[in-house]
């Protein structure tokens, strides 16, 4: 009788924590499925050239989402271009993803002497800023990955040049 | 005075039902990534949703001529160039609309725009269509928060009916939100 009853005990166990570790795995998979499918994501550049963004796995990653109709935008990424700049021989890596016309985001990029690519993104490319906070997809929204591909930042509206160097600072 | 266009190529969004600001979505989003993505997401809570910030309505002035209305809440506004309007069924057609003057600022990129704030009435000639027809009319805009955001291109519709032949305006009718996939 006892034996039995220890039996069932042990089964019991076994299977709560089956059942804890599959919570776990599945809300842990759950937190990498938006990164995986921004990383996964390949637009094309302003020379039409599709860019995968997992090429820069391993870098500390500023996803900029932007489009040359938000003033906004346009008047932050000056500092992002500092930034490069500065920080991009410690593994810093900006990446745009304009929403908008490639014609209109090769003369602003032009204009502004990018040092950083700037892909061509679509209402689809923004609807996946949602799954990082963006419920309204307004612009700009800005989203940090640290090396390991993990969220470390995010923020609608323009960042700060002093929050922005502190942000990535701790990263790099 | 000569008004650059900004354009962006896209199609602009039809909305969606009214909601909350968290939807469920935005909460397993906050839940999954704690407090990284709170920052976010307590900045999007302070922002309106494009068809609260840019209410529109319109009312039938009378059998050809339709007024479109653009209720801008504080801190936001609209960009004048980048309206449209289109109407159905098939045969009703709308003239150019008659767009007030916005204020006018200087863009770095753009040269001089023009913006409203507050409230914008637009005038929409109206032909092909008869007095007692109902129209669906289709508003597209623009614009942006004060904060320091801007927001897709927003298509919003309604419904309204053409007065009687002689019997004046006809009442003001809101936005309807939309329950289409704006993806599809």
């Amino acid at each position: 009788m006892t034996r039995t009853l220890v039996r069932w005990v042990v089964v019991a166990a076994v299977a709560l924590a089956a059942l804890a570790a599959g919570i776990y795995v599945s809300r842990t998979g759950s937190s990498n499925a938006p990164v995986g499918a921004l990383l996964d994501l390949a637009l094309p550049d302003i020379d039409g050239h599709d860019q995968r963004l997992d090429q820069w796995k391993g870098k500390v990653l500023v996803v900029n989402f932007w489009a040359t109709w938000c003033e906004p935008c346009r008047k932050e990424m000056p500092d992002f271009v500092k930034a490069q700049a500065e920080f991009g021989g410690k593994g810093l890596q900006f990446v745009g993803i304009a929403i908008d016309q490639p014609d209109k985001i090769r003369q602003f990029s032009k204009d502004l002497k990018l040092n950083y690519p700037s892909l061509v993104g679509g209402y689809g490319a923004l609807e996946l800023s949602k799954a990082f906070g963006n419920q309204l997809m307004a612009l700009p929204f800005t989203l940090v990955l640290d090396r390991n591909g993990h969220v470390a930042y995010a923020q609608m509206g323009p960042l700060k040049p002093g929050n922005l160097d502190a942000i990535v600072g701790k990263l790099l | 005075m000569a008004c650059v266009p900004i354009s962006t190529g896209l199609t602009p969004k039809p909305l969606r039902p009214e909601r909350s600001l968290w939807s469920r979505r935005g909460l397993v989003a906050a839940a999954l990534f704690g407090p990284v993505t709170m920052a976010a997401a307590a900045a999007g809570a302070e922002l309106l949703p494009a068809e609260q910030a840019f209410r529109f309505s319109a009312r039938a002035l009378d059998d050809h001529t339709l007024e479109a209305r653009f209720t801008i809440a504080d801190g936001y506004y609209l960009y004048r160039d980048k309206f449209k309007f289109a109407v159905t069924p098939d045969g009703a057609a709308l003239g150019a609309p008659e767009l007030p003057a916005g204020k006018i600022k200087t863009d770095e990129f753009f040269g001089k725009v023009e913006t409203y704030r507050g409230t914008v009435a637009v005038k929409l000639p109206l032909s092909g269509a008869a007095a007692g027809q109902t129209l669906v009319l289709t508003a597209d805009s623009q614009g942006c928060a004060d904060v320091g955001v801007c927001y897709p291109p927003t298509r919003q519709r309604l419904t309204l009916a053409l007065p009687a032949y002689g019997a004046g305006p006809g009442p003001v009718v809101d936005a309807t939100p939309s329950r289409k996939n704006w993806f599809k």
